[in-house]
């Protein structure tokens, strides 16, 4: 079979998973209130949490500002929880999509087909991907008429950014639905890997105040990078010299994440296919 | 596939399952790793164009073979090809030439209509949009799905969602068909309608290899049988020649009066008895149903009353009937298929 074909097979079945899991998603309305209202209301504990820490007249900003470098504690705020949401919908959705494939029986019926299995699973992705987008689409609007959230830098530069976040988000993801797989249980996994990321990525302070052993483990996770990142040029006007290191621990991470999601994948797939645990649930 | 070749060559099937021992809530069992032999060494053809049954009880290692041939279990060891190509080194060929039914209504989506699961699964074999939409249709109007066709699957029955997973093994039009338990779960009437499905496709030319442990449907269905237990095939022959195997036995069905402690071997003692089974009788009444294979039912009949009778029990039934399938194989194993 030709390399374009190939791809243009690859492509029709992540095209054809992915109306799948859309309409599925969609005959599930209670999910859809969820996915919206869900993004609003997260980041209010915390915006009003900063507001009694800063006093009433934003007496301890200055002190915020010098750990932070910006007084705007609310875009501090969100640009950190929209990525950590974004992490948090990835995990959840490729975590989950094996599982519940697995419990529904229909994961043994898809594997029969003559096609890659890598490719139903980035069908998947693509899905998730384009749930998400709404998701941060409706979140950034609300975000600027509720809380005044404006990106004032570089719009391409933060593109990038979220672009090689995403990409190393994705390969993590694939890496985790394998695992998934292979332990047959999403829901805890979830909550230590979000956990873990929520701790030690920096969502709603700054690594500075963290003591210097957390730091060093927040330097192993691609989110501390897209977090500084992204908050340096969409809040503080930082330009490319600038971020530089930022966008190269990104693009290694991405490398490095999605090429272990893909081994992970093809080990959990010869794995599953020598003990039998393919439909086991 | 070419013209002689066998649609499905078995040789030395094996498969081994490594299983942990667990004991309760915080003891973890150390060291009991136990090997299950799930298939054991089988080998077996299926010629071109038959119906070819794995007849056996449950946990006797037929799903285990199935989900061999159709490439989502590795071997431990032997060969199998379907349609010519190795299940482990082609792969994707071997499920090019298949379509499958696993056991149960399970293999399809319940949130999208039949016609939505049918138009998915036909991307993921690569079926151009308008080719598609003919099969899918013609599939719905033949397994009498197409007024129900756009309602969610969650609201068919059990015997429609089973017709829509045959919807889905046939929509590549494959020349063998894998069919795992296919009438488990269904009413005696979607069962029988299967069953003429079934009919129909080895009429359009098509293999189809099924296991089922309802030995009435193997008799009906299948050219050639397998009997397997405990991973192993004890007897493969058309249904004719396997009860015809049983020579000129009779079998007399009892049922009693009570638990039959001791009377199976009592009875296996008697001149002319070659086997006996024994099993709950499925009324609820408290009876048991003896099964016994002799000989010459004639002779024998009377010293297995007197037999029944000191050992302290009531003759509630009795019944002479021909062999069946079931006979076969409790003359093979001594066991009944429902144990």
């Amino acid at each position: 079979m030709g390399i374009l074909k190939r791809v243009r097979d690859g492509l029709g079945i992540m095209l054809a998973v992915a109306v799948k899991e859309l309409i599925q998603f969609r005959r599930y309305p209670s999910w859809v209130i969820a996915v919206f209202i869900w993004p609003l209301l997260f980041p209010i504990m915390s915006v009003f949490s900063a507001r009694a820490l800063a006093g009433p007249e934003g007496q301890a900003l200055h002190a915020f500002a010098a750990l932070s470098g910006t007084t705007d504690y609310t875009g501090y705020i969100i640009v950190g929880l929209v990525m950590w949401m974004w992490l948090n919908m990835t995990l959840w959705t490729l975590g989950s999509f094996m599982r519940s494939e697995q419990i529904r029986g229909t994961l043994e019926a898809t594997w029969l087909c003559p096609v890659s299995r890598l490719g139903v699973l980035l069908g998947a992705t693509c899905s998730q991907l384009l749930i998400s987008m709404v998701n941060l689409t409706v979140s950034l609007i609300a975000f600027r008429y509720i809380w005044g959230f404006r990106i004032v830098g570089d719009l391409g530069l933060t593109a990038l950014l979220f672009i090689l976040s995403a990409a190393a988000v994705y390969g993590l993801g694939i890496a985790f639905a394998s695992l998934v797989m292979w332990v047959k249980e999403a829901n805890a996994m979830v909550f230590l890997v979000r956990g873990l990321f929520m701790v030690f990525c920096g969502m709603t302070y700054p690594l500075a105040v963290l003591p210097g052993w957390m730091r060093i483990v927040s330097r192993g996770l691609p989110l501390t990078y897209s977090i500084d990142g992204i908050r340096a040029v969409a809040l503080a006007g930082a330009g490319l010299a600038d971020v530089m290191g930022h966008i190269a621990a990104l693009a290694a991470f991405a490398v490095v994440t999605l090429v272990a999601g893909f081994v992970a994948f093809r080990w959990t797939e010869r794995r599953v296919l020598r003990t039998g645990a393919l439909g086991h649930h | 596939m070419n013209e002689r070749q066998d649609a499905v060559e078995v040789v030395g099937l094996r498969k081994v399952f490594e299983r942990r021992a667990r004991r309760g809530l915080l003891r973890r069992a150390q060291g009991e790793e136990k090997t299950l032999i799930a298939v054991d060494g089988i080998d077996f053809r299926v010629k071109r164009g038959e119906i070819f049954g794995l007849l056996g009880p449950n946990g006797a290692g037929k799903t285990t073979t199935i989900k061999m041939l159709c490439t989502l279990l590795s071997p431990t060891s032997g060969t199998a090809r379907v349609a010519g190509h190795d299940v482990v080194r082609e792969a994707a060929k071997v499920r090019c030439s298949l379509g499958t039914v696993l056991t149960g209504e399970r293999s399809v989506y319940w949130k999208l209509t039949g016609r939505e699961n049918l138009r998915y699964y036909a991307a993921l074999y690569r079926i151009p949009r308008r080719k598609a939409r003919e099969r899918i249709a013609e599939l719905l109007e033949r397994l009498e799905l197409a007024g129900r066709a756009d309602e969610l699957v969650e609201k068919y029955s059990s015997g429609m969602k089973q017709r829509l997973a045959l919807a889905r093994a046939l929509l590549p039009s494959p020349p063998i068909l894998l069919l795992d338990e296919p009438t488990v779960g269904l009413d005696p009437q979607a069962a029988r309608n299967l069953r003429q499905t079934i009919f129909d496709l080895k009429a359009e030319g098509k293999t189809v290899l099924l296991t089922t442990h309802y030995m009435a449907e193997a008799d009906e269905l299948c050219d050639r049988i397998a009997i397997i237990d405990q991973g192993r095939i004890i007897a493969l022959d058309s249904p004719a020649a396997l009860k015809e195997g049983l020579g000129a036995k009779e079998v007399v069905r009892l049922e009693i009066q009570g638990e039959p402690n001791g009377l199976g071997d009592a009875l296996r003692a008697l001149a002319l008895v070659e086997s006996v089974a024994v099993r709950p009788s499925a009324n609820g009444a408290g009876t048991c149903e003896l099964q016994v294979i002799t000989s010459n039912s004639r002779r024998s009949i009377g010293p297995i009353i007197e037999s029944v009778r000191a050992a302290g029990h009531e003759v509630v039934h009795l019944q002479v009937v021909q062999p069946t399938l079931e006979d076969v194989f409790i003359r093979l194993t001594g066991k009944s298929l429902r144990d």
